[in-house]
């Protein structure tokens, strides 16, 4: 590939994965606290509809994505006070949760604005885009990082400090311990449901952070805009081995592929279904040749 | 239900016409309630599936790939064979269907035993890979140009499973699931191997100190799984569909998750848990029909059903609410 044709690539994907790297790091809590968040994609679509329309209403795209964040929010709260409070299956009111999702943002659009399709606020503030004329021009470096929407930068900032949450703050402890073994936590007379509970909302903030960006980029509200991109997150969750860093390569990976397969509908002949698939094969081939790679290790001791 | 009939006064102009579709619609007339069967259908395979991969010691999350390749494969099989006994072929193409679904699971499975390549994860990942797999295929090489759907052509006319409830779709198929839920409970339930493996999902070390080879039971529950998934989206094709569509069976595989959880993975209990989701499905499309809701309210009333269905400390409470006043 020449230079010309493979940065541009790179620096959309670095765009492209920001909205998975933000909602897979939320969801890395409630992982790590013992929960399969399967309504991540619901979560992220309810941030997607209220970020646009509040920004589109209040002019002020803080506001818009503060809104965004708090209806996410809610609405995690909601899943876990089912899941936490109610002891309902954390599976089933995940699934409830994006069927809510995919059902309110609908009903809300045709109540609001009298159409279930494509929704335009062409009066909503765009994201501002970060440039830094004297960076820009460094090689490699300008290309890739500079330029961007501030919510990817955002996300960058997002996963340092989930990283020393997580790894450095006796919150991060406790919320690893729950998912470990919830009867430690509970023997030095701490509530594993609490930990829970703030993990979910953890991920309902960085949901709403992912879906707004998703709106806010288009200035539009299409229904389900997040497309699966919440189960994507899942996915990069695992491909990434339930590691920050981890998060961060499994993301890129995603980003390069989806960046790769807008571009190459243009050029090569490669169906985009491939492209898109081959991110997952990569994964399968590479998580079970490091469990090989594990089981061979752990023979030879 | 309280909360859903509030919601519905809430959100429609008309709620008594509403509520009255949304729980009796489905039974209002032959066209509704065949249709509500056959809807449950692919569910109960998809629910059996997973019951038996949960209560061994496998999990598989990889259902909706399995359904969708089952589906495109018996698809294949019928177009390659236009002239074939419609038996023969139509046999041979489940069991093709079938195997797919199978092998996509079991390959997890394989992977597990051999290197303990976690289940969740890879069966996931591999499902969705098969999904993008088959969207190109029926999209692409197996379009069928006379259709302006995202579709193959139709099968040829003796594949179609036999319609027992007229005008609906409601066909055949739903003896082969009941069939199924007893064939799959009597194998759990009745026999050695069955046994067995659901000592393993209970506790695998105590299986394996009572002698049973516990790693041929990661693989063995996978491919059960996968299969049941395969059969139910072949099922779809040859008795609903008569053809594959682009997404057709989106949502079978996660929904099968849900109806084997509602059922606590008894095989017998998944035909009840499986009407019961496809009758929440089919009192929408009757709400949406006959008043002023729209499908995706129906959406918002299904996602409360569901919150609350699960709930235990509710269950627990209305049981001690009548302790206390017996």
């Amino acid at each position: 590939m020449s230079g010309d044709f493979s940065l541009p690539v790179v620096h959309n994907a670095v765009g492209i994965m920001a909205p998975f790297l933000l909602a897979a790091v939320g969801g890395l809590f409630t992982e790590l606290a013992g929960m399969l968040n399967i309504a991540l994609e619901g979560l992220m679509l309810i941030g997607a509809f209220s970020s646009v329309v509040f920004a589109s209403a209040t002019g002020s795209l803080f506001l818009g994505v503060l809104f965004g964040i708090l209806s996410s929010v809610l609405i995690a709260y909601l899943f876990g006070f089912v899941s936490l409070k109610l002891k309902a299956n954390v599976f089933i009111s995940g699934l409830a949760t994006n069927l809510l999702a995919s059902g309110l943002t609908v009903v809300l659009a045709f109540k609001l604005f009298g159409s279930k399709g494509v929704i335009q606020f062409p009066d909503a503030p765009r994201l501002p885009v970060l440039s830094i004329p004297a960076l820009q021009r460094v090689p490699l470096l300008g290309d890739l990082f500079i330029g961007h929407n501030v919510l990817v930068y955002f996300s960058w900032i997002f996963l340092v400090l989930a990283a020393v949450v997580i790894y450095k703050t006796p919150f991060g402890l406790r919320i690893r311990a729950t998912g470990h073994d919830s009867s430690t936590v509970e023997s030095v007379g701490l509530k594993p449901s609490r930990y829970q509970m703030e993990a979910i909302l953890v991920s309902g903030f960085a949901c709403g952070a992912a879906g707004s960006m998703l709106t806010l980029n288009l200035q539009a509200f299409v229904p389900n805009i997040t497309s699966g991109r919440g189960w994507i997150a899942l996915v990069v969750i695992y491909l990434g081995n339930k590691k920050p860093l981890g998060i961060l390569i499994a993301s890129f990976v995603f980003g390069c592929a989806e960046s790769i397969s807008n571009y190459a509908q243009g050029f090569i002949n490669i169906p985009a279904d491939f492209i898109l698939a081959f991110p997952y094969i990569i994964t399968v081939i590479a998580m079970v040749g490091y469990s090989a790679v594990r089981h061979y290790r752990a023979k030879k001791v | 239900m309280i909360i859903a009939i509030v919601l519905i006064f809430l959100l429609s102009n008309d709620p008594s016409r509403t509520i009255y579709y949304f729980f009796i619609g489905p039974f209002t007339n032959r066209y509704y309630l065949g249709n509500l069967l056959n809807s449950a259908i692919p569910l109960v395979f998809s629910g059996l599936g997973i019951a038996v991969a949960f209560s061994s010691s496998a999990f598989n999350l990889g259902g909706e790939g399995q359904v969708y390749a089952g589906a495109l494969v018996t698809t294949a099989v019928c177009l390659a064979l236009p002239n074939a006994n419609g038996l023969a072929g139509g046999i041979a193409a489940i069991i093709a269907g079938t195997a797919v679904g199978g092998i996509l699971a079991g390959i997890s499975g394989y992977f597990k035993m051999k290197w303990n390549a976690d289940l969740l994860i890879s069966s996931f990942l591999i499902s969705a890979a098969a999904v993008l797999i088959v969207n190109f295929f029926i999209t692409g090489p197996m379009d069928d140009p006379a259709s302006s759907l995202l579709s193959t052509p139709k099968i040829a006319d003796q594949y179609r499973l036999l319609r027992i409830f007229k005008p609906s779709k409601l066909d055949i198929s739903i003896l082969f699931a009941l069939l199924a839920a007893v064939a799959v409970y009597s194998f759990m339930y009745h026999t050695r191997r069955g046994y067995e493996m659901r000592m393993c999902g209970l506790n695998p070390e105590f299986a394996r100190y009572g002698g049973v080879n516990t790693k041929t039971y990661v693989v063995l529950p996978m491919v059960l799984s996968g299969a049941l998934h395969g059969l139910g989206g072949g099922l779809v094709v040859t008795g609903t569909h008569h053809m594959a569509l682009k997404e057709f069976t989106f949502g079978v595989g996660w929904n099968g998750i849900a109806v084997a959880l509602i059922a606590k993975n008894h095989p017998l209990g998944v035909i009840p848990a499986a009407l019961f989701f496809a009758y929440l499905e089919a009192g929408a499309k009757a709400a949406m029909l006959h008043s002023d809701v729209t499908f995706e309210i129906a959406s918002i009333i299904q996602s409360v059903i569901f919150y609350l269905v699960t709930a235990q400390a509710i269950f627990s409470f209305v049981r001690n609410k009548g302790r206390e006043n017996a």
